[in-house]
């Protein structure tokens, strides 16, 4: 890996992240997909690491050296797909509480 | 085996900051020690709201000192490695004649104690948070000092800078025993071997009570569940971080800096309840009271949803500072939901306990955990609500 490329290649395709950017915090000393995830905001976009935390752990396994299923994968968070407030709030009243009908 | 001057337990922002403010005072030979990632604990799931604005003296005198800092931080070594600050200031509603009455006392309390609030205008209002709707707003409170920052990216300038400068960080590392002998600490037993050390720090959230009560120390902690979400990004809309204070549960709004809306209300919940305990009840509850405030809310989609701790001690504020019966062991825990906004007057507070045997600022000097055996709690000046 490494070398120049004539363009940046997008990992992270919700808030730009490049595989440079990867390179450097792995170099950083951060070797866990938890920490990555932070470090460099991945999977917390609208497609909540679809895309990201796959290509994130294959980039980290090769330098690691080791096979992609021993990565432990970042903690999924609801609601999983971007969900409208306004169907949200069918489901509660004017001041925010449950709905009993 | 590890050997080192100063352990530290917990890689959250109060370990981390400590660290640094060792390091600012020509200490180097640290190690931090953390059980799972970087802020894993309170700090990566907090608000990261910042400000001096509350009613106790301790707790102003100290955050005044602490926004000192972090403007002091954005500018300088850390803020080329990404922390920042941006003070865009706390607004608090109140709907009802009473609230505005209290408003006005609380401003005459921050203002003896050198906190700038002040009560503001519908008008000006208006321009601090253009897209809000103000029927039903009686009087608004102002704190221009207040402000927030990124959880995320405070912690990785600490975390680079201070490997630059020698700190050894292990992640994924816990602490099985504390090892002590005739009132002395000398080292730890990790996941990861024994380390030797001169003086320990346990920054370890509400687990400092487990870690430390085979010393026979009593830390008197809660863990109160707390929930946040956020939306998806959007074009920075205001910068203030909003607060509907007359409804139950004191719901809230912040913009952060990727666009998204931080929204987050307290609702009921048990103590120590898992952090998997997840409620998705609690996404409408929270939003629903900000509506009325910002009817384009409801155009907006709900992308994360998380929890988090207030690790909460009887009077709500922190354990700062030695252990009694214990010559060289420190806490600094109990942050009661501000752990983040104070992090940098934390490592002043510590580190000057460790090296100069007492902090420069004496309102830190009462924050010891000895004050819970001798029933000297910290009193609030205002109740507020």
């Amino acid at each position: 890996m490494g070398g120049k490329r004539g363009h940046p290649v997008i990992v992270c395709r919700c808030r730009d992240v490049t595989l440079e950017d990867v390179e450097k915090a792995i170099e950083e000393g951060i070797t866990d997909l938890e920490t990555l995830k932070r470090r460099l905001n991945i999977g917390m976009g609208p497609c909540q690491g679809r895309t990201c935390i796959p290509l994130v752990a294959s980039i980290l396994a090769r330098k690691l050296g080791k096979p992609v299923d021993e990565l432990l994968i970042p903690k999924i968070r609801a609601p999983i797909i971007p969900v409208p407030i306004n169907f949200l709030l069918k489901s509660v009243d004017a001041k925010g509480e449950e709905r009993n009908d | 085996m590890i050997k080192t001057r100063i352990l530290i337990v917990g890689g959250g922002i109060s370990g981390l900051s400590i660290a640094y403010s060792l390091v600012k005072r020509g200490v180097n030979d640290i190690v931090i020690v953390e059980k799972s990632y970087l802020g894993s604990g309170s700090t990566g799931r907090c608000a990261s709201g910042i400000r001096a604005s509350f009613t106790s003296r301790e707790h102003v005198v100290l955050m005044k000192h602490s926004i000192e800092l972090w403007k002091k931080y954005a500018e300088g070594e850390l803020g080329k490695h990404g922390l920042y600050y941006n003070q865009g200031g706390y607004v608090w509603l109140a709907s009802r004649e009473e609230t505005a009455k209290t408003m006005e006392r609380l401003v005459k309390l921050h203002n003896s104690l050198g906190v700038p609030t002040r009560i503001i205008g519908l008008d000006e209002l208006k321009k601090l948070v253009p897209p809000i709707e103000t029927k039903g707003v009686v009087s608004v409170l102002f704190d221009p000092t207040a402000g927030k920052s990124s959880p995320f990216s405070t912690i990785f300038a600490f975390y680079n800078l201070l490997r630059k400068k020698g700190v050894r960080i292990y992640l994924h590392t816990s602490v099985e025993e504390i090892l002590h002998n005739n009132k002395r600490v000398y080292g730890a037993i990790t996941s990861k071997g024994k380390i030797r050390a001169e003086t320990i720090v346990v920054a370890a959230g509400a687990s400092t009570r487990k870690l430390l009560e085979p010393l026979g120390v009593r830390v008197p902690l809660k863990n109160l569940p707390r929930h946040a979400m956020l939306t998806e990004a959007y074009r920075e809309a205001f910068k203030p971080l909003v607060i509907d204070w007359d409804t139950p549960g004191v719901p809230y709004i912040v913009q952060m800096k990727s666009g998204s809306f931080l929204i987050a209300r307290n609702i009921d919940e048990e103590p120590e309840l898992s952090l998997y305990s997840q409620r998705i009840d609690f996404m409408p509850k929270a939003v629903k009271p900000l509506v009325r405030f910002f009817p384009w809310l409801r155009n907006t989609r709900i992308m994360r949803y998380w929890m988090g701790y207030y690790i909460t001690t009887p009077d709500h504020h922190p354990i700062y500072g030695p252990v009694k019966g214990y010559e060289n062991l420190y806490i600094a825990t109990g942050f009661s939901g501000h752990g983040y906004m104070m992090a940098p007057v934390t490592g002043e507070v510590i580190a000057e306990w460790i090296l100069n045997g007492k902090p420069s600022i004496d309102a830190a000097e009462r924050l010891v955990l000895e004050r819970f055996e001798k029933g000297a709690l910290i009193k609030e000046l205002a109740v507020v609500g």
